[in-house]
């Protein structure tokens, strides 16, 4: 699942340029902490269950999420990643040009940490819950860099990093602890483009 | 249909039961329309050009997409009062693409007693053979 595009002449790049010691520096780090675009509410749980056709009460009846445990209507679990991302864009931001490049979804293994690579792919996902997430809620997301393993694939020779992100409600309770392998890397050749 | 007044007990449980599988076809349309629920805005998720440049046959589901459906899997087997403790580790082998029939299935893998969890190898898959592979962790309501 390789990442690496061009458009109009500009790459899409899938990964800041740099050293392997750049990679290392930040190992064990936080990398990045990042307030969620949307308070959790029943607009953007009933959008998010929609294209799933994910019909399942807990997270649109209130009185069956009180008679199964619950406070009230839940997000389904795996929201809490979208609840973690940040805004594309927002009030003070600068607006955007023709022929700007498309905002791709911050990651900060990838967006934050070097790398001498230029492409990349996400290999593995492990998430972990800890607290249901109610409406009303705004959750955050605190990301560290946790391993660096060198690796060289038929695809390429690079390493897989692997980001660790803890997403938390306001009142600090850690709500999911997520991990992620993203293997960057240039093509054996040494051919980046 | 889902018949959510029925509940699923610990006890009732055994290893090598098979959950019942759930499929989704992925047309264009549902990945427009999952990237903007899911705020993954990455190219390769909604613009063909975009995915191919990248090696990808065509526009592909992101993990933020797979996450959800294997939830719903999980979900929709644990009932109202089961508790999703663990999606993953899973591993993303190949691409699901736009055009493709997805199905997620389910086997339970451990019948962990003194935690009552329950451990299933969980995957996906495609006419191109199994996409993604990996586990996740159960709770079940104990009777009494």
């Amino acid at each position: 699942m390789a990442r690496q595009s061009k458009k109009q002449g500009k790459s899409i790049t899938w990964g800041k340029y740099g050293t392997w010691e750049g990679t290392e520096s930040f190992l064990g780090k936080e990398i990045c902490y990042s307030v969620g675009a949307d308070v959790v509410e029943k607009g953007t749980i009933r959008r998010w269950l929609e294209p799933k056709e994910f019909d399942c009460p807990l997270h649109y009846n209130d009185e069956v999420a009180k008679r199964a445990g619950y406070k009230g209507i839940v997000a389904p679990c795996g929201m809490v990643m979208t609840y973690g991302v940040e805004p594309y864009w927002k009030p003070g931001d600068p607006h955007a040009k023709l022929g700007d490049l498309p905002k791709q979804i911050p990651l900060p293994v990838l967006d934050i940490v070097p790398a001498p690579c230029t492409l990349s792919f996400a290999s593995d996902i492990e998430i972990e819950f800890f607290e249901p997430v109610y409406t009303g809620d705004q959750v955050t997301c605190t990301s560290k860099l946790v391993a660096v393993t060198k690796k060289e694939l038929k695809i390429g020779k690079g390493a897989f990093l692997k980001q660790e992100s803890i997403y938390m409600n306001q009142k600090g309770e850690v709500i999911a602890i997520m991990h992620i392998a993203i293997f960057r890397f240039v093509q054996p050749n040494g051919k980046v483009d | 249909m889902v018949e959510w007044e029925k509940q699923l007990y610990f006890d009732e449980v055994k290893v090598g039961d098979e959950i019942p599988p759930i499929s989704l076809p992925l047309t264009l349309q549902r990945m427009i329309m999952e990237a903007g629920a899911n705020r993954d805005f990455s190219s390769i998720h909604h613009d063909t050009k975009a995915a191919r440049a990248t090696g990808a046959p065509d526009v592909y589901m992101s993990s933020f997409f797979i996450v959800g459906m294997f939830e719903r899997l999980l979900r929709e087997w644990i009932g109202l009062k089961g508790k999703i403790k663990k999606i993953g580790p899973f591993r993303m082998r190949i691409f699901n693409c736009v055009g493709d029939l997805v199905t997620f299935k389910g086997k339970v893998k451990q019948v962990q007693n003194e935690k009552g969890e329950i451990v299933l190898d969980i995957w996906s898959e495609t006419r191109r053979g199994q996409t993604t592979t990996g586990e996740a962790t159960v709770m079940l309501p104990k009777r009494g």
